[in-house]
């Protein structure tokens, strides 16, 4: 196929594009049962506003409508679907081993299913199928990416227990629902405990909230993919939110919350994998909204034991990331944001970041995304590893 | 391979493109606001015309009042889509009450009635406000006494229930006339028919804010635009008291303190002043207030939060509620029996 084959067939999907934008309808599986737009509870697709964490939070049932409603039994089937399909361009400098990339792609695809079981008991779940990539079709490898049961209003604490797979609350940025391509560099570093926090997890989380708007969550879980099967989880996670004023900080209200995660991992070092050693995260983050801007800030620094890193004293990496966030309505959104890690001297290097990028929404479930993004890592001050990344692509949620 | 994809793709696309796309709308959700169905008329009450001709005439005669000057007609007028233009009504002795008077107009698709849902059905509701000190203030022994002696209404309720006059027959026939009271056929229902010169681009616009944005659907939802539930907007509540408790009144439950039935919003547009105690004047006003979160309190609606709405927005969503005005309901006034 000419690359003016792939050039017109790319403009005849997008062409088609705006005869499926109707009125609002027949988006995933939640929009679907209730009849509801996206923009219900998604600021900008697939972005959570207030409304949609106060559902997510409530094990996907209207708050105070839980006795009316109707489970998977009783509604639409509950699958949906998401892809993107576009132009990207991926340049590589100093970078070993690091292919560039400049071609029309389609990107993978989630399967999803969530749903009522019945009163007060939800399942979320995400199926990433394998996908072998080639030219004009992006790598993708098969995996259960989340599977999990909640149980809402446990107690009358009004505590909610999730079991299985999840994103959980040690996350004050969703990694699985963020605007940019681009993913936050301190969520996805790992140092060498191999932990990543953008990673969903296995294990068990509690969660709640009280009406003066304070958010809280524990969890228990797997941790670093270093752990063997046989390892007993030993990670356990703190978070805790005070909102200030009405909204849940997403759209509306004012957020300060902390975080701290405790774990396990096994040395990547073959002589040292039978033992374990310790490793820890704190964070601070922040998020505030004035009428249509929203600005994220992050804060983390993580430790990880001398021996997980086969150096002198601990591996200690700090980070976070500024994000400025404009929502002038439901149509479009822009995204500026600067991450940053550092890393200590010897064995790592520091990561810094740029992204912008722009989302407008030929439908509620339908966004043209286009962003550019540059990330540099200092390799010990020798020579600057840069990648600079540009996409443009439609991102369809069905 | 590439050609499956290509394959796939141009199916997926094909196949989004033969979506129905309204009736989606309609029927797409549980909550999905369609198009009204039939009246749904109780089993105890089937209609008649004998039942609905005597409902109307007890619906526009004033003696139903302890002075004679208020009828059901004078709080719910059709002439101001069958509700009142006043926060507030009017009683006897000019007597006020502290709720606004909802529109009669599709009343029959409401369950329960009233803003605080103490009756279920039309028939309990309709007898409620005769007895009202502060509304009609006639006792209903009265009241049957009164339309006993009137050989017009002997010979009307013989021919509707076989009987002479009763507390229950009364409320029967006003409930039976008001299940006629039925305003559908509006701009936003041709719309759902098929009909896309029904409503202005704006009101499109409106429609998906309303589905979507305004969260608003969350509760007016269904053909009737009420979720039928109970919700705490805040309205009345300062210095740590809600004027009126609502709910809180019929349940006990502390959870209903503040909280008030969802009403309809067809024939929104010709029905102010709003809210329970018609404190707001415009359908803008009632927006703006939605926009900030409504008021603060310590039992607000957990879905009640700030709408970040623009102005255009605003008027998309006004225009909207302006497509749910139906087709007027015009009823002559009965002569009244002697």
């Amino acid at each position: 196929m000419g690359m003016s084959t792939r050039i017109l067939c790319f403009l005849v999907i997008a062409g088609c594009l705006p005869a499926v934008i109707t009125p609002a309808h027949a988006v995933p599986v939640f929009a679907r049962k209730y009849g509801f737009s996206c923009t219900m509870c998604h600021s900008s697709y697939p972005r959570l506003n207030d409304f949609g964490q106060r559902y997510r939070n409530n094990g996907y049932q209207l708050p105070g409508r839980e006795e009316n409603e109707q489970t998977v039994l009783d509604g639409p089937a509950p699958f949906a679907g998401r892809t993107n399909f576009g132009y990207n361009r991926d340049r590589f400098r100093n970078t070993p081993k690091a292919q560039n990339v400049n071609e029309l792609q389609v990107g993978g695809l989630d399967i999803l299913s969530a749903g009522l079981v019945k009163q007060n008991i939800g399942y979320f779940l995400v199926y990433l199928p394998e996908i072998r990539g080639s030219r004009g079709l992006a790598a993708q490898s098969g995996t259960l990416e989340m599977a999990n049961v909640v149980f809402s209003h446990v107690t009358s604490l009004n505590l909610n227990a999730r079991v299985g797979r999840f994103e959980g609350a040690w996350l004050p940025f969703s990694a699985k629902r963020l605007l940019t391509i681009a993913p936050y560099e301190i969520y996805d570093f790992t140092g060498p405990s191999g932990l990543s926090l953008a990673a969903t997890q296995t294990g068990v989380e509690l969660s709640g909230g009280t009406r003066s708007g304070l958010r809280y969550g524990a969890g228990w879980v797997d941790g670093s993919t270093t752990n063997t099967s046989s390892d007993a989880p030993s990670d356990l996670y703190l978070r805790a939110v005070k909102v200030f004023g009405p909204g849940e900080g997403q759209t509306a209200g004012q957020r300060l919350g902390a975080v701290a995660y405790f774990g396990e991992a096994r040395p990547a070092d073959a002589l040292l994998a039978n033992e374990r050693h310790s490793l820890n995260r704190w964070g601070l983050d922040a998020a505030v909204n004035l009428r249509e801007w929203n600005f994220d800030l992050q804060y983390l620094r993580g430790s990880d034991d001398a021996a997980l890193a086969g150096r002198p004293g601990n591996y200690v990496f700090s980070g976070g990331f500024l994000q400025a966030m404009y929502l002038p309505s439901t149509k479009w959104v822009g995204v500026a944001r600067y991450d940053l890690v550092n890393t200590p001297d010897g064995p790592g290097a520091d990561i810094k970041r740029w992204t912008v990028a722009g989302r407008y929404y030929l439908a509620d479930n339908i966004a043209w995304h286009t962003e550019y993004s540059r990330r540099t890592v200092d390799l010990f001050g020798t020579s600057q590893a840069k990648e600079d990344f540009f996409t443009t692509r439609i991102d369809w949620a069905f | 391979m590439k050609r499956l994809v290509c394959l796939g793709f141009g199916l997926l696309v094909l196949g989004a493109l033969l979506l129905p796309t309204h009736g989606v709308v309609a029927g797409g959700g549980f909550m999905a606001n369609g198009l009204l169905p039939p009246i749904p008329v109780p089993s105890d009450n089937p209609q008649s015309d004998a039942k609905i001709i005597l409902g109307k005439t007890l619906y526009f005669d004033k003696r139903l009042s302890s002075d004679s000057t208020v009828s059901c007609a004078t709080c719910h007028r059709p002439d101001a889509g069958w509700a009142d233009v006043t926060p507030v009504s009017e009683g006897v002795d000019h007597k006020k009450g502290g709720r606004n008077s909802p529109t009669i107009l599709n009343a029959g698709y409401i369950i329960p009635q009233f803003w605080d849902g103490r009756a279920v059905h039309l028939e309990k509701q309709a007898v409620g406000p005769v007895a009202n000190p502060v509304e009609m203030d006639l006792p209903l022994p009265k009241l049957i006494e009164r339309l006993k002696v009137i050989p017009g209404y002997c010979q009307m309720f013989q021919a509707a229930f076989g009987t002479e006059p009763t507390v229950d027959g009364v409320a029967k026939a006003i409930a039976s006339f008001e299940l006629t009271i039925v305003s559908g056929n509006s701009p936003y229902d041709k719309y759902l028919q098929g009909n896309r010169d029904a409503m202005s681009a704006s009101a499109v616009r409106g429609m998906k804010l309303f589905q979507g944005k305004g969260h608003c659907m969350a509760c007016h939802s269904g053909p009737a635009f009420s979720d039928s539930g109970y919700h705490n907007l805040g309205i009345g509540y300062k210095s740590g008291k809600f004027a009126d408790v609502g709910r809180y009144e019929v349940t006990k439950n502390r959870r209903d303190m503040g909280a008030f039935r969802t009403p309809t919003l067809r024939n929104v547009a010709i029905t102010p002043p709003y809210l329970h105690d018609g404190s707001e004047p415009t359908l803008k006003a009632v927006i703006d207030l939605y926009d900030l979160g409504s008021v603060p309190n310590p039992n607000l609606d957990p879905m009640m939060l700030p709408l970040q709405l623009s102005r255009r927005e605003k008027a998309d969503l006004v225009e909207y509620l302006k497509a749910l005005t139906g087709d007027p309901v015009v009823v002559v006034e009965p002569e009244m029996p002697r």
